[in-house]
């Protein structure tokens, strides 16, 4: 294997179609149906990215601010940047039949630049997988391009620069990229280092493969969220049942006192991930002698990547409700793995409960 | 119904998160376009709510939580997110914020996460 399988001009094209896939996904969601992403075009040396931009064209911009750098210039027909605005819910000001379109209100030209804010995060979000590290962005600027060909003293140069083209609305939009020298660097060695995982791996678990299967089939949410949140760890547990009682009586049980719960022995138990019940099923003692639960039932077949991070994140107060008696480590089932972090458990979370129910019981385990 | 402080430098955003807030009967007690507003107006409003935007000039919306944070322990800040920022929202969750929601939104699933907020 060679150590470079990719060129500059490629990932800078895969650059483009990362970001432009993303930014079309966000936009997808203001104007549904109307958003179609074009043609990623590397610029020759030389070439000014604003070239052919019209006079007038309505410009939305942000930067890469930390982990790397770089601009992003949105631009926009006046009519596309209108539809856009329109659609976001921001409406244009009436104008008599006949009479010259208004300039953009400044409400008109605020939805812009929060267009711009949402679809570059998504992108920074996209092309962060690529680079594996996190990317923050500035804020967005709006502005008219009166004299688009002095842009470059508004945005700057850099080595690179990408076109990719937009149809929003019926009207021609395009992303222009300024790429520094640094950055195509470390797209390369990303890629390559992909490149090299794939061939030891038939099966590409990299970042570098996880955003080039992003760029043709996901959305910006599965690239910002999913791929994201999928590797956090969370506790699951299995509870048997519970009762409520003073807590005088919870302190005063000697050893060997039996505790009723609500249950049946034969009643499915409830399965949680971080304090959210999202499943039932049966308990079994597997062949190990360990306790696992064969799911009969999904709380919540819509349970997603957020509402498990909104659970993981209501951990410390669904924790104030204790559960002191840990009773086995074990929880497997078929669709989730897990294994015993009983360490894992905030000591300080249950040091002040406010209501003194004490018995439920759990098995504890956390989700790969 | 809570009196509600808007947070956003966007003002279309701020428009948005007020009028969704109107229809779910809230009152809008006042706005702020980054984050060191946000203190002062937290500060002078007392709010029962504070949606807060994450990327704002001059003080962020993590910044600007931990400030509030800091003035009230028990302030309910709900994070308005853009999507690829999660990490931003866990930590802002970490420094005290009650829930979040992720932008663009549905003024149904904002006032969803206000109530949760305000539930917490």
């Amino acid at each position: 294997m060679t150590q470079q399988e990719i060129t500059p001009r490629e990932a800078l094209i895969r650059l483009g179609a990362s970001t432009g896939e993303a930014i079309a996904k966000v936009l997808e969601m203001f104007v549904p149906g109307t958003v179609e992403r074009g043609e990623v075009t590397v610029l020759a040396d030389g070439v000014s990215p604003f070239a052919n931009v019209a006079r007038g064209s309505i410009a939305t911009s942000v930067s890469y601010v930390d982990g790397v750098t770089g601009a992003n210039v949105f631009v926009m027909t006046p009519a596309g940047a209108r539809a856009l605005a329109a659609a976001m819910g921001a409406a244009a000001e009436e104008v008599a039949e006949g009479a010259d379109p208004s300039p953009l209100s400044e409400l008109e030209l605020s939805a812009l630049s929060e267009a711009a804010n949402q679809t570059m995060a998504a992108a920074a979000a996209a092309i962060g997988v690529v680079l594996g590290q996190g990317i923050e962005i500035s804020t967005p600027d709006t502005r008219v391009l009166d004299d688009p060909a002095g842009a470059a003293d508004i945005y700057g140069t850099a080595p690179h620069a990408t076109s990719t083209t937009f149809m929003i609305a019926g009207e021609s939009c395009r992303l222009i990229q300024l790429v520094p020298r640094a950055f195509v660097v470390r797209m390369v060695r990303a890629i390559d280092e992909e490149s090299a995982e794939r061939t030891d791996s038939t099966v590409g678990t990299g970042s570098a493969a996880r955003a080039a299967r992003s760029a043709v089939d996901s959305s910006p949410h599965s690239l910002a969220l999913e791929e994201a949140l999928g590797g956090i760890s969370l506790r699951v547990w299995a509870e048997l049942g519970r009762t409520r009682m003073p807590l005088g009586s919870a302190l005063g049980l000697p050893v060997g006192a039996v505790v009723d719960l609500d249950r049946t022995a034969d009643a499915p138990v409830d399965l949680y991930v971080n304090g959210m019940r999202f499943a039932r099923g049966q308990l079994l003692v597997t062949d190990d002698g360990e306790w696992a639960v064969s799911l009969d039932g999904l709380d919540s077949q819509g349970l997603s990547m957020l509402d498990l991070a909104r659970s993981a994140q209501a951990q410390p107060r669904e924790l104030v409700e204790p559960a002191p008696e840990v009773v086995e480590p074990a929880a497997e089932s078929s669709d989730i793995e897990s294994e015993d972090r009983i360490e894992d458990r905030d000591p300080t979370s249950t040091a002040e409960p406010e209501t003194p129910e004490v018995t439920q019981s759990e098995v504890e385990g956390a989700v790969k | 119904m809570a009196r509600v402080l808007v947070v956003d430098d966007a003002a279309f955003m701020r428009k948005v998160v007020s009028d969704a807030l109107a229809s779910g009967g809230h009152e809008v007690v006042g706005e702020a376009g980054n984050g060191v507003e946000a203190v002062k107006q937290f500060q002078a409003l007392a709010p029962e709510l504070t949606t807060l935007d994450i990327t704002m000039p001059e003080k962020d919306g993590l910044e600007a939580l931990a400030e509030i944070i800091a003035l009230d322990p028990r302030a309910r800040v709900l994070m308005c997110s853009a999507l690829g920022q999660e990490s931003k929202v866990i930590e802002s969750i970490q420094k005290g914020a009650k829930d979040f929601v992720v932008k663009p939104f549905q003024p149904a699933q904002l006032l969803e996460a206000v109530g949760k907020a305000l539930a917490a």
